[in-house]
């Protein structure tokens, strides 16, 4: 998926002259060729998520259009006030992009995991929060929203879903619709694990990649049936709670430190986000 | 006292002493570096949008009171409408909100974010080949933020000489964390420093005009509360109080004793 940012972003800056990089010295060789041809719109400033958002706000207000790119946790969580302030309550658009989402750096330990950043962001006013499942579908978000002049924040991941579906911003998608009373809802990579755990279940299922603004006609659509949320990190759960009528259960995000290491498939096995394990969850529910 | 700043003081006081609200310390320590950075920098008060007016952000925004004064003066608006300083519905905040008062940049309050977003600005100038200038002006106290000093780096390192730091060196942190010798501090970083006295207008005009190749850090050494010796007697207990009626006469009377 980072190689799909960069060939996007590259595309893009093409034909938008506005188009500004800004990484936290990571994806720095990646974004070689963006640097060879667009060097006064590249910019590694260094390892300081603070001054990267802060410099991107001040890019925006020049009228330009930042792309401010490092590592999920520090650019969320350690810059949060600049992100609340200098973008989102001066009312300044710009683009930032993570990586090392969720579990990504499953063997760096809890400083390098990221499971709030989804749900700290979509706190923000003003503030447009996306967590892409695929290349395909960061693609169609960030080229219909780049420009919209309102903060965003795109979620990258190193393992996307294989499922090729059509996207459009602000729209959940149904996967499956049997008319069952239990609605399994995913976002993101992880749809990967639910198609495998629910594809003998009689369940709806229903995907989101745009977690604000959240598709309130699909949940409201579904909201006679019982919604069991499958999430790695906390943000889906509580956008679409925020529906009225709606009931549901949440599986997956973890109360307190992830303290193990391994691979991404380890923690999820530890947090029972294996196929197995979501299925079992399923029918768990499917038998009340 | 430059007789403009004396009354820019005055109207801080009135307004201060009509709402109940100011950081009157604060703002007194600045009135003189606002009044220089607009008599130098290029702006045009009847199209506060002009492209190609230099950028002025309040890094230590609880000063936002002297910088509504400051700007009244050179008639972005006008001064009555400050009055409603801080009231429901008023379009001027204790902080300012750059959507709603004409001349405000960068809406600020937090300590350490407009330093950053003032070196993002200088950056973007240079990316659309841009003449104009910013100046930022920085509290010492809002200086204890590491935030400010990560900006002052990528400011040099990108070698933005369209930059100017004006450091309010009003020793707020006396009894918490004063930097000492901050020209040596923006020296080590890379800056073109060097200080003057934050209370004279001529010195501040100079000093803001003079050519240089680099980031640059002018050092102002002020006094919080200068002109009012009730104020500078004691400026923490009137951190955020605002003078009574007996008080505001009696420290309109200091301001004018003060006068040169």
């Amino acid at each position: 998926m980072r190689k799909q940012f960069k060939s996007t972003v590259m595309e893009l800056a093409a034909r938008d002259e506005k188009i500004v990089v800004l990484l936290g010295d990571v994806s720095v060789y990646l974004f070689n060729d963006f640097k060879t041809s667009y060097p006064d719109r590249f910019y590694n400033l260094g390892i300081c998520e603070s001054t990267l958002i802060s410099v991107g706000a001040g890019l925006s207000l020049r009228g330009l259009r930042p792309f401010i790119h490092t590592i999920a946790p520090f650019i969320t969580e350690r810059c949060y006030e600049q992100i609340k302030l200098d973008l989102c309550y001066n009312r300044l658009g710009g683009n930032i992009v993570s990586c090392g989402s969720s579990f990504d750096y499953a063997w760096d330990g809890a400083t390098h995991h990221s499971y709030g950043d989804l749900a700290l962001m979509r706190l923000l006013p003003e503030m447009e929060v996306f967590q892409p499942g695929s290349g395909k579908e960061l693609e169609v978000l960030i080229k219909k929203r780049y420009h919209s002049g309102k903060p965003a924040y795109y979620r990258l991941s190193d393992h996307p879903h294989q499922v090729d579906l059509d996207v459009e911003y602000g729209r959940g998608v149904v996967i499956k619709d049997c008319g069952a009373d239990l609605t399994v809802v995913t976002a993101g990579p992880l749809l990967a694990n639910v198609l495998e755990a629910c594809k003998d279940l009689d369940v709806n299922i229903l995907y989101f990649h745009t977690i604000k603004p959240i598709d309130s006609e699909l949940i409201q659509l579904y909201s006679h049936t019982t919604f069991l949320i499958i999430q790695e990190s906390h943000g889906l759960q509580e956008a679409v709670n925020q529906e009225a009528g709606v009931k549901s259960f949440a599986h997956g995000t973890p109360e307190g430190f992830c303290n193990c290491y391994g691979t991404l498939a380890d923690v999820r096995k530890n947090l029972r986000l294996d196929p197995g394990s979501i299925k079992a969850v399923a029918q768990g529910l499917l038998c009340k | 006292m430059n007789d403009i700043c004396k009354k820019i003081r005055g109207d801080i006081l009135k307004i201060s002493h009509s709402s109940g609200h100011g950081h009157i310390p604060s703002c007194f320590s600045v009135v003189e570096a606002l009044y220089s950075v607009y008599s130098t920098m290029r702006h045009e008060p009847q199209n506060p949008r002009w492209e190609k007016r230099d950028i002025f952000v309040l890094s230590k925004g609880h000063a936002a009171l002297a910088h509504y004064c400051v700007l009244a003066h050179f008639n972005y608006f006008d001064l009555k409408r400050v009055y409603a300083f801080g009231a429901f519905g008023s379009d001027f905040g204790c902080h300012a909100d750059r959507t709603k008062v004409p001349g405000v940049e960068v809406s600020t309050g937090s300590l350490g974010h407009g330093i950053g977003v003032a070196a993002g600005v200088a950056l973007g100038m240079k990316i659309n080949r841009a003449k104009s200038r910013v100046y930022v002006l920085v509290g010492d106290g809002e200086s204890n933020e590491g935030s400010v000093w990560e900006a002052v780096m990528v400011a040099v390192n990108r070698g933005l000489d369209n930059l100017t730091i004006i450091y309010d060196n009003n020793r707020s942190q006396g009894r918490g964390l004063q930097l000492k010798k901050p020209v040596e501090i923006f020296k080590a970083f890379g800056c073109d420093a060097f200080e003057v006295d934050g209370h004279n207008v001529d010195m501040l005009c100079q000093a803001l005009s003079a050519e240089s190749e680099r980031v640059k850090a002018i050092v102002a050494n002020t006094v919080k509360g200068f002109g009012c010796k009730t104020l500078t007697d004691d400026h923490y207990q009137w951190h955020r109080r605002s003078p009574s009626r007996e008080e505001l006469i009696k420290m309109l009377e200091e301001l004018d004793e003060k006068a040169v």
